[in-house]
């Protein structure tokens, strides 16, 4: 039996239960996962097998007590673990003929005694990376990009493979996935990259996904970055279909967008399908430091492959969810699974929903949604192990006053405005330029309330061009776009540690 | 449902700013989530806190600044001035009226609290509202009389007013 799922948890019973409890936190749990309630959600028709296996599980006496056994020793392992906690907004809400929105921040961390692993362990990494070398490149620009390669080549040692494929219109594999021995040839082959020809991203990266694959594995950390410079035609919807394809395999891509001439959205999409990030470098000079520092993120994972799903209440409904912490980026909620990336050993991973609870909920306490976050720890191979947690939720008509947690707050005051330039964009789509100019011109003005001078400034420009010449520029827009998800950043330091 | 008191935007229960112009949709959460970056030397604000006077002449008038309002109210007070919200179905009216500034959103009672007038002072006291009277950010005790001073905040439930002297 898979030890990470304790029976015990997932069915949310104590380990000292009676038959009859058990079978109430059945019947109860039948009642929200089964997938009569939920024929559209993945996530929450897996959550229903293994709560059917759980229960099979503890009401059989003799397999009951060999559980109990195995959980006795399985607590000598305990430290590497993470815990999943859940704050939502409101703990009683008050019965109302209307909807309402209910939010709630999900946070990952280590346990803390998995902490000092951090020195004694290293992470296994299975890197490819996917160079854009076409002729906008060239000059500055692709000699950074030589030079972070050959940092990254140092920061990694024989325990790690690496393989580097380089595109234009046309991919080539300059370095097949290899062990990294021989840093000063791997070099070598870094340097001679020339610059020429357009972008085609399809054919660069479908050769670095292939280089990937040769390694890839449960106890890496595997992972793709690719960086680019322009846009590519055509090919968009092929690269998608291939990332969905390696996030079912483990494997993660990273997009990284240098100067004006790239498609946002597109890359946005390819790497949060992944649990990968998308990264905005406004100057050749920058692609060194963020290059290096993705790495470095990556040989400190604590764990890998981590992802969430959320089980509602049929009625109620799963609206956005956003990624705080680290790197904070919207998430796609079609998919009963929300890849997350990896899990650092001194940053929690921090995600916020937005749910939209029915009208007419009458009084008492209820139990709406069930969070599991699951991943792969990689200091002692536990892969697939899962926290999970339940949450309930009063209703009462006379609720007493609460404040609502300050992260919360915090995070959504800044969410706000990342919203703001989202919905001025799609004002300005749907050809509303008054409504468009409005909405950046109200950015402004909360950016600089909150002293963000600078961005103030950028909104502001971007109103008044957008005002004459019905467009943004493609700077502004990105600046906007991705400062504004910088500013949830710095509010989510963990202090914990 | 709540109404955006900046822009007047519907806002679902449970929303906290507005989806519509992103500002807070309560004072108490734009207050709590204000993260003001100081911009260069911020030791200049470390003033004292200063005193208004509490002198008050037969002529005078008093300026009432209400947040977010765009003209602020010039007032000769009375020997006795009520304030509150304007209610057709009651029997006792306000002698101002402060409906127009979103009273009933922002939790003021229809008879709220009355600025009365003696010799050279002016004071406040809250008639019992539900929400209290906030005079300094200290809530005041129902029917007792607290001196109004020149550039003090007053607070009806949570109807913000900065209150001047002239």
């Amino acid at each position: 039996m898979d030890l990470n799922n304790n029976p015990y948890n997932i069915l949310g019973v104590a380990t000292n239960a009676s038959t009859e409890e058990i079978k109430t936190a059945y019947r109860n749990a039948a009642r929200r996962f089964h997938p009569d309630v939920n024929p559209n959600n993945p996530g929450a028709i897996a959550q229903f097998q293994e709560i059917t296996a759980a229960y099979e599980i503890l009401i059989d006496s003799g397999q009951r007590e060999k559980l109990n056994q195995t959980l006795a020793k399985k607590n000598e392992d305990d430290k590497y673990q993470f815990t999943l906690q859940i704050t939502p907004s409101r703990k009683i809400i008050e019965t109302l003929p209307e909807s309402q929105v209910i939010y709630m921040l999900a946070e990952a961390r280590p346990d803390s005694r998995a902490r000092h692993l951090k020195e004694e362990k290293e992470t296994r990494l299975n890197l490819t990376l996917v160079l854009d070398h076409s002729n906008s490149m060239s000059g500055t620009r692709l000699d950074k990009v030589k030079i972070a390669a050959h940092q990254i080549i140092d920061q990694l040692d024989e325990n790690d493979i690496i393989s580097v494929v380089i595109f234009n219109d046309r991919a080539e594999t300059i370095i097949p996935a290899t062990p990294v021995n021989d840093k000063a040839s791997l070099k070598a082959k870094i340097s001679i990259m020339q610059a020429s020809g357009a972008t085609a991203i399809y054919s660069g990266l479908s050769n670095g996904v292939e280089q990937n694959r040769q390694y890839a594995g449960p106890k890496l950390v595997n992972h793709i970055i690719l960086l680019t410079d322009g846009n590519t035609y055509g090919d968009e919807e092929a690269s998608l279909e291939l990332a969905r394809e390696v996030a079912a395999e483990g494997i993660s891509i990273s997009a990284m967008g240098l100067g004006q001439e790239w498609n946002d959205q597109f890359l946005d999409e390819l790497a949060s399908i992944t649990g990968g990030t998308c990264t905005y470098i406004n100057s050749a000079n920058a692609v060194v430091r963020f290059l290096n520092d993705s790495v470095r993120n990556l040989v400190n994972a604590f764990a890998d492959r981590l992802r969430i799903s959320i089980a509602t209440d049929p009625d109620i409904e799963l609206e956005s969810a956003f990624k705080l912490s680290p790197h904070p980026q919207p998430l796609s909620i079609e998919n009963g699974y929300i890849p997350l990336g990896n899990l650092q050993h001194d940053r929690k991973v921090s995600v916020l929903f937005q749910l939209q609870l029915p009208p007419n909920i009458p009084e008492g306490t209820y139990s709406i949604a069930r969070l599991q976050m699951s991943g792969d720890i990689l200091a002692n191979h536990n892969h697939n192990f899962q926290a999970i947690s339940d949450i309930q939720l009063g209703v009462q008509k006379d609720p007493p006053p609460e404040e609502p947690p300050m992260p919360i707050l915090d995070a959504l005051g800044k969410l706000t405005l990342y919203r703001m330039q989202e919905s001025a964009k799609e004002a300005l789509a749907t050809g509303n330029i008054q409504e468009a100019t409005r909405r950046l011109e109200n950015l402004a003005s909360r950016l600089l309330a909150m002293g963000e001078e600078d961005l103030a400034t950028q909104a502001l420009e971007e109103a008044r061009r957008v005002a004459h010449t019905l467009n943004l520029s493609e700077k502004g827009s990105k600046i906007l776009k991705f400062q504004t998800r910088l500013l949830l950043d710095s509010s989510n330091e963990d202090h914990n540690s | 449902m709540k109404i955006c008191p900046h822009c007047g935007t519907e806002n679902r229960e449970g929303v906290y700013f507005c989806e519509a112009c992103a500002r807070a949709l309560e004072e108490n959460i734009e207050d709590r989530t204000r993260t003001v970056k100081l911009q260069g030397n911020s030791t200049e604000m470390s003033g004292k806190a200063t005193w208004g006077t509490a002198r008050f002449g037969s002529e005078a008038a008093i300026i009432i600044h209400i947040r977010d309002a765009a003209e602020p109210l010039v007032l000769h007070p009375a020997v006795r001035t009520v304030l509150g919200r304007a209610d057709t179905t009651s029997k006792q009216q306000p002698d101002l009226d402060l409906t127009p500034f979103g009273a009933l959103e922002k939790g003021v009672s229809r008879i709220h609290a009355a600025i009365e007038r003696s010799e050279d002072t002016l004071t406040i006291v809250d008639m019992g509202s539900v929400n209290g009277t906030h005079l300094n950010g200290q809530r005041l005790i129902p029917e007792q009389p607290r001196v109004l001073r020149d550039g003090d905040e007053i607070r009806f439930g949570k109807l913000v007013t900065h209150i001047y002297f002239k």
